[in-house]
């Protein structure tokens, strides 16, 4: 290995509106190493992907991009791939009904006159099939392959562009073991080829299998980077993790009454895939349960199949107040008492071209129609009590929800939630990109609700949140329980360890 | 306006007449197509329907000589049924709406021909006249012209006082009284200008107090009910609603169902119209209810329209035809009129919407 790096990144700083993804940035390739970028969610690694692979394009962050020492300053995905630099997704963008040749050159397509020259087009597939020493068939169908072997099309896509650098992002996030395997000698033969990678996973195991050296993200900064055969996956963990707990949690921890909502032994499956197994939980009259995990864990998968939109059950039971929730609707979910605030409250939550008071006494209206008509003023008098002790800062609910800020918007939701005197309240990531402020209120609204005996099921990908809001913790991990944790009873480690229990 | 000017009939007692019975017809086929635009369908099968339901009408009491109102009931149900069916299969089935209807348009337009035999049967045997028949040729008198205005009148002030009387139990404010007294006063002064004129031709037409009816009903429906509510709700984010506990596929269903009695009623007024059905009865009149829809403010991607609006879009189209037939347009440039105002009318609901 030469140490000549073919890439590297110096102080990058990247902000959003509000949020700062990445703050001084810094690291280094070289030259046909494979190099892992680990952090938690949200610790800036995609933003640093898009960075380099020019979604975001040069001049919207600060800082320097360099390629074989050279500053680049790429405004295009298409800079990018002239440069040797190409991702991965863990989302395949393939066309399913094109054989693997059509997809590896789609959109450069090598044409004679106007038409398109397919004996070089699967004459070439062929070539790079074999300098890679890969096994797949230039004239299979995509869709007729699995996963991996698609994941693997996506690859030679890239190297037919002469890629030089890979940006791999979970590649393994839906791979079975089997794929794995196969996919990380991928990796290797292409690393012995002088392929550079950059292999970004939540997965350790994979990570110190694969990786030469490892860099760590967390909020936003680069940590540190480590060789992989000089560190432990319990030092990673550390400097993943490694910030204070700031004690703005306010939770007010009320006696626990009977149990509301229980999950018993439930298994739950997708087009025949597992996505759920054995899950047990119950939570009880004021009560916080968190429920933690890494992103795909299937938290939010299980909040949808209590409701009833997601997945088919293989096994087991829900009941709401000691009673089996047997319709398959969110309108049944909703009669029994059970409400979800969804973690994309613009896609799942709101009508954003309507009113607050609209989308406030919409899972409600039942409560103020008589004879099939609505009353409006009571309506009105209904919905101004959500609005002032939820304290939703607008000119009033005629107000429509789309000119709100994000933490209005989500007390709109919250309120449509509420509205309906629900027993259990299923809360996904609900400070999810809203200021502090606007969190500390959402915290004190759910010891609100405690108080009145109701039963809260807090997911939430923030450790610090999850720590110090949940009265008890359990944490799933690929689909599975992965611990259960009693409040200021684990340390971040021991969460963090729980939820890659089962990856 | 413009054919106010070019043509001095335009504005003649007797096309005014004229026109409102063609207002009627394309406003209430409209105001179903509104039904199925605000939770983001569309229905394509209207115009095919509406000649159809007439045929099947026109049929059973020409041929099977059923008394003319268990006619139009059979043919009302069927029209339910029919597009009850349609509904399903949309949103159940997942078949976007714009494919289910234009099959329809297909089959309906068929089955019309099959069902007249390809011929034209009248609305009632011989000269004789019919509830079928009645339905776009009678007027009501002077006198009951009046009084349907003074019951309106009252009904319209009662409603005003109840509503007043409400929002002040409730603490809201109110309007002034001599505020609301006008608008209640100018209202009611626009209405009785139009009794006015049509009493200066033959009265007032039976089936403009069908459409009023029918706006009357969808404005409820529409504004006041959870069912109208979850029209809107849908139209604006489908997955949302389905969240929030909204009963999808029995709104979307339940909307279909509603468009089918509308298609039926207008499927008889539009045939009583013509006389008789013939092969031509209903063509191209699910584009001029879309059209009067988006003219009125209605999007196409749903969640947004008002009844007041569609009214306002309907009057434009027919206008627009009736003009263009008074001043002896060819129908090589009515055909291609129409198209540009669909494409316009469009064009401005998407420059609205981007906004």
């Amino acid at each position: 290995m030469n140490s000549e790096s073919v890439l590297a990144v110096q102080t990058l700083t990247k902000t959003f509106p509000g949020v700062v993804a990445l703050d001084g940035v810094s690291f280094a390739l070289e030259a046909g190493e494979v190099h892992a970028l680990c952090g938690e969610n949200g610790a800036g690694k995609s933003t640093l992907i898009k960075v380099l692979s020019g979604i975001h394009p040069s001049g919207s962050y600060e800082g320097r991009v360099l390629i074989d020492g050279c500053q680049v300053a790429f405004q295009s995905i298409a800079d990018a791939e002239a440069a040797g630099i190409a991702v991965i997704y863990q989302e395949l963008a393939l066309i399913g009904a094109m054989t693997v040749a059509e997809n590896v050159f789609l959109g450069a397509e090598p044409k004679r006159g106007a038409l398109i020259d397919w004996h070089r087009i699967y004459a070439e597939t062929r070539a790079v099939l074999d300098e890679y020493d890969l096994a797949l068939d230039p004239t299979a169908r995509v869709a007729d392959l699995g996963i991996g072997q698609q994941q693997l099309v996506e690859i030679v896509k890239a190297l037919a562009k002469n890629s030089k650098i890979l940006l791999l992002d979970e590649p393994t996030a839906a791979l079975t073991e089997a794929e794995v395997e196969r996919l990380l000698q991928i990796v290797r033969s292409l690393r012995q080829r002088g392929i550079t990678c950059v292999y970004i996973s939540h997965k350790l195991d994979e990570v110190f299998e694969i990786a030469d050296r490892i860099t760590v993200l967390r909020d936003g900064e680069s940590v540190c980077t480590l060789s992989a055969a000089e560190t432990e996956k319990d030092e990673v963990i550390r400097h993943m993790v490694g910030r204070e707990i700031v004690d703005f949690y306010p939770r007010q921890q009320v006696a626990a009454g009977e149990v509301l909502l229980s999950v018993d032994n439930l298994s739950v499956e997708v087009e025949g895939v597992k996505v759920l197994r054995d899950i047990d939980l119950e939570v009880r009259a004021g009560e916080v349960l968190g429920l933690g995990g890494l992103m795909g864990a299937g938290r939010s998968e299980l909040l949808l199949h209590i409701l009833g939109v997601y997945g088919e059950r293989t096994d087991g039971a829900v009941s709401i107040n000691g009673r089996l929730l047997s319709g398959h609707s969110p309108a049944d979910a909703i009669d029994e008492g059970l409400v979800l605030v969804s973690e994309d409250r613009k896609r799942y939550g709101l009508l954003l071209e309507k009113t607050i008071g609209f989308n406030l006494s919409l899972s409600s209206l039942e409560q103020f129609t008589a004879r099939g008509l609505i009353d409006a003023n009571r309506e009105i008098l209904r919905n101004q009590v959500f609005f002032d002790s939820l304290a939703i800062r607008a000119n009033g609910q005629e107000a429509l929800v789309e000119s709100l800020s994000g933490g209005n918007q989500q007390k709109v939701v919250l309120g449509k939630a509420l509205m309906t005197e629900p027993q259990v309240i299923l809360l996904d990531e609900p400070t999810r990109g809203i200021d502090v402020g606007a969190k500390v209120e959402v915290y004190e609204l759910i010891n609100r609700l405690t108080e009145e005996g109701k039963a809260v099921l807090l997911v939430s990908s923030e450790l610090p949140e999850l720590m110090g809001m949940s009265d008890r913790m359990v944490i799933l991990s690929g689909g599975h329980i992965g611990g259960e944790f009693a409040r200021g009873d684990a340390s971040q480690e021991q969460i963090l360890a729980a939820a890659m229990a089962h990856t | 306006m413009f054919f106010a000017l070019a043509s001095d009939k335009f504005l003649s007692p007797r096309n005014l007449s004229l026109l409102s019975i063609e207002l009627a017809v394309t406003a209430t086929l409209a105001l179903g197509m509104l039904l199925v635009l605000l939770p983001g369908m569309i229905d394509l099968s209207v115009g095919s329907g509406v000649g159809l339901i007439g045929g099947i009408a026109s049929v059973l009491v020409f041929e099977h000589h059923l008394p003319a109102p268990l006619a139009m009931a059979i043919g009302l149900a069927f029209a339910v049924c029919i597009w009850s069916l349609m509904g399903k299969l949309i949103i159940a089935q997942r078949i976007p709406a714009f494919i289910i209807t234009l099959g329809g348009l297909l089959v309906f337009k068929g089955a019309f021909w099959l069902v007249i035999h390809n011929s034209t049967i009248p609305v009632s045997a011989g000269n004789t006249v019919n509830l079928y028949s009645l339905l776009t040729t009678y007027y009501f008198p002077a006198w009951s012209g009046y009084l349907l205005f003074a019951v309106i009148g009252g009904l319209f002030a009662l409603a005003q006082i109840r509503s007043r009387r409400q929002r002040r139990a409730h603490g809201f404010a109110v309007d002034d009284f001599e505020i609301g007294f006008f608008k209640v006063f100018i209202g009611l002064q626009g209405l009785l200008l139009l009794v006015i004129v049509m009493n200066s031709f033959r009265g007032i037409p039976l089936s403009v107090v069908i459409l009023a009816v029918i706006a009357f009903l969808v404005y409820v429906v529409t504004r006041h009910t959870p069912f109208g509510r979850y029209l809107y709700a849908i139209g604006d984010n489908e997955e949302a609603a389905i969240l929030s506990g909204i009963p999808i596929q029995k709104v979307v269903i339940g909307a279909y169902a509603l468009l089918g009695a509308i298609v039926a009623m207008t499927g008889f007024m539009q045939t009583a119209y013509a006389g008789a059905s013939t092969t031509t009865v209903g063509d191209l009149m699910e584009l001029d209810a879309i059209a009067a829809c988006v003219i009125g403010g209605t999007s196409l991607k749903g969640g947004r329209g008002t009844v007041l609006g569609v009214l306002f879009g309907a009057l434009i189209m027919t206008s627009l035809l009736n003009g263009m037939t008074l001043l002896a347009v060819s129908p090589e440039m009515k055909y291609m009129a129409r198209g540009v105002v669909l494409i316009l009318a469009v064009w401005m609901d998407v420059a609205v919407s981007k906004k």
